[in-house]
């Protein structure tokens, strides 16, 4: 997950790197002005959000007087960006700088280790940069492979990526002055994985469901599973409304919040549950328990694996049908459809 | 290297204790797998199905010597001191289910089996079935394995079983590996190829999904050392990922062309792989 540029900052300064003075604004009051007045003038003020593209949006500013400083605040404060809501404005002297560099370490997949990248055209995109220009780009596992001004500075980079999990950190742009690096913004992102020992973040529980534009809900256990069932539904012509992983060894509780959730935006559900290490029968649980008091909402199940003969045997008991296979889920959803449409049950690729 | 799985594996379970732990071994008994002994923290327990309960694998090793392999169920915070745990006593091939990994720890282990010319698959995996040799290191349900000619390489857990079934209608199946469905995982698809050749399987079926770029520089190997692209058979989930979001797996994430289904199918065919694109039709390929 993301983390805010000012919480980064504020860590990189306190390995030693230099970061502009600054004060974190959340609301503006006596002691707001005060901090400015101590800062002195110009300042840039950014707006404290974690989408990209913030400069585009209007999330930065400058301000020449207290007078403007003050505006600029209180508007920035009020101001959404892309639909985020700042959680404060960064106040911050303006360095003067002669250059913009740009530097990022990152965990590269196919090397299987900490990449840095670093080039001397910062300050824009640097993916452009690469493939505009791939020599003014050095991509390297090695900080001695980096020119001998940036590698102080990379050595702390590196401790601090280590030290608190990043899986991003980039720097751009690096400002320089006479000699002297700024860092003038920042990127972390932290591995969701390691926030046990990373106390200073929240959790956010992202990875298992994201909203798609459809009406069809998706539950599955596993997330190659889940995939697979939203590319089928769409090959077939239905529209996928979400993406919903209850993971490995999901208990009934798990089942119901999912259930719950994804039936919140669909009347049409599809749980596709292959359990190796989910116990299946805990699954049919969770849907008798669901179909009792949501009579309403369709449901097509798929169940296979770990006790699967019992957990069938409790579905029927309870009047639920379910197959056994993909292939007979998807034929009972084209059923269901043709039904309701008429149309003929053809199964192939659109 | 000592890469090969056979039924003389002698295999450590971690976190035998837990819920996880104890039903697999129980699983894993049953199906036929030689497993000698578990470690747990949990120092109350001595015997899990009648496998005995050692607080380090070393104390195991200094009276019983050498297990060759250690599956690991063991929660995420501890999983690095487990492994080293096991790397200590002498463990070649470590396969870890665990999911929710830290990735720089995975880093490190990485790193570490590298060095000693070691094997790790996983984390977040499904493990490693081989039928025919009646082993099962990891949790699939075997029922679905049934043993043939047909080798998997996977990157995702339940597709493997969904896919195995179909395949097992069919052809059967060799050595499977599902490799975990982490950005950074111990055994990549070009390695996973070495250890199917060396097991003598000719014919494969890849799963993969979006993100990185993995299983095309996979068959590019795979190709150089030997393997004929017409018995390579490729699937691959997340055709209609919305891009820049995360799909369950912290690796499927689509950034980039090269991470989009299309680019790999595409990258594939031009290899002369076949590709699948959807799961049953895959029964009428290998027949």
């Amino acid at each position: 997950m993301k983390v805010q540029e000012y919480v980064a900052k504020r860590i990189l300064s306190k390995h030693g790197l230099r970061v502009p003075k600054s004060i974190f604004v959340t609301s503006y009051s006596e002691e707001t002005e005060e901090g400015l007045l101590r800062l002195g003038f110009p300042l840039v003020l950014k707006s404290q959000v974690l989408v990209g593209g913030r400069m585009k949006a209007g999330g930065v500013l400058f301000a020449h007087t207290l007078e403007e400083a003050r505006e600029g605040v209180e508007h920035l404060l009020a101001k959404s960006i892309k639909g985020e809501i700042p959680e404060g404005v960064l106040v911050e002297e303006l360095i003067e700088h002669d250059e913009e560099w740009y530097i990022s370490l990152s965990v590269d997949r196919t090397l299987r280790d900490i990449l840095f990248i670093f080039s001397k055209s910062g300050g824009v995109d640097i993916e452009e940069v690469s493939t505009r220009e791939p020599e003014k780009v050095i991509k390297t596992t090695e900080i001695t492979d980096l020119p001998k001004i940036v590698q102080p500075t990379a050595k702390t980079l590196l401790e601090v990526f280590l030290e608190y999990d990043l899986t991003l950190l980039e720097i751009n742009p690096i400002g320089v002055s006479n000699g002297v690096l700024y860092v003038l913004d920042a990127v972390f992102h932290v591995d969701d994985n390691a926030l046990f020992r990373q106390s200073w973040v929240k959790k956010s529980n992202e990875e298992h469901f994201v909203r798609l534009d459809g009406d069809v809900g998706v539950i599955g256990c596993g997330a190659g599973i889940v995939m697979a069932t939203i590319d089928v539904l769409k090959e077939l012509g239905f529209e996928p409304a979400n993406f919903y992983d209850i993971g490995g060894g999901a208990s009934r509780e798990e089942l119901l919040k999912a259930l719950n959730t994804v039936c919140s935006f669909s009347n049409v559900v599809v749980l596709n549950i292959f359990g190796g290490i989910t116990d299946t029968l805990e699954v049919a649980k969770g849907i008798v328990e669901f179909s009792k008091s949501n009579p309403q909402i369709r449901l097509f199940v798929r169940l296979s694996g770990t006790h699967e003969d019992e957990a069938r045997e409790y579905l029927l008991e309870n009047g639920i049908s379910c197959t056994s296979d993909m292939k007979h889920l998807v034929e009972e959803l084209l059923n269901w459809r043709s039904g309701k449409v008429g149309e003929n049950r053809v199964l192939q690729t659109r | 290297m000592r890469t090969v799985f056979s039924r003389q594996d002698k295999v450590c379970v971690y976190g035998i204790t837990g819920r996880y732990g104890s039903f697999h071994t129980k699983r894993m008994l049953e199906y036929g797998t030689n497993i000698v002994c578990g470690v747990s923290k949990n120092v109350s327990v001595r015997e899990v199905h009648g496998v005995p309960v050692y607080n380090s694998l070393r104390n195991f090793f200094e009276q019983h010597g050498e297990v060759s392999t250690a599956i690991f169920f063991v929660p995420s915070q501890h999983i690095f001191e487990a492994f080293e745990d096991a790397l200590l006593a002498g463990v070649e091939k470590f396969v870890i289910i665990t999911e929710h990994v830290p990735i720089h720890d995975t880093l490190e282990m990485v790193r570490a089996v590298r060095r000693e010319r070691k094997v790790l698959i996983g984390p977040n995996c499904p493990g490693v079935i081989y039928p025919q040799e009646r082993l099962k290191i990891g949790i699939m349900p075997e029922k679905y394995f049934k043993p043939g000619e047909f080798a998997i390489i996977s990157r995702s857990g339940t597709l493997m079983y969904e896919m195995a079934k179909i395949l097992s209608e069919g052809p059967g199946l060799g050595l499977c590996l599902g490799l975990g469905g982490d950005p950074i995982v111990g055994t990549n698809v070009a390695e996973a190829f070495e250890i199917v050749k060396e097991h003598g399987f000719e014919k494969v079926l890849i799963i993969g999904e979006i993100g990185g770029e993995d299983e095309v520089r996979g068959v590019e190997h795979a190709l150089k050392i030997g393997f004929r692209p017409e018995n390579i058979y490729a699937f691959f989930a997340g055709r209609h990922a919305p891009e820049g979001k995360r799909m369950g797996h912290a690796g499927a994430i689509v950034e980039g062309e090269k991470g989009k289904v299309w680019y790999k199918e595409r990258a594939m065919i031009q290899m002369g792989v076949k590709v699948v694109r959807l799961p049953w039709e895959l029964e009428r390929m290998v027949i």
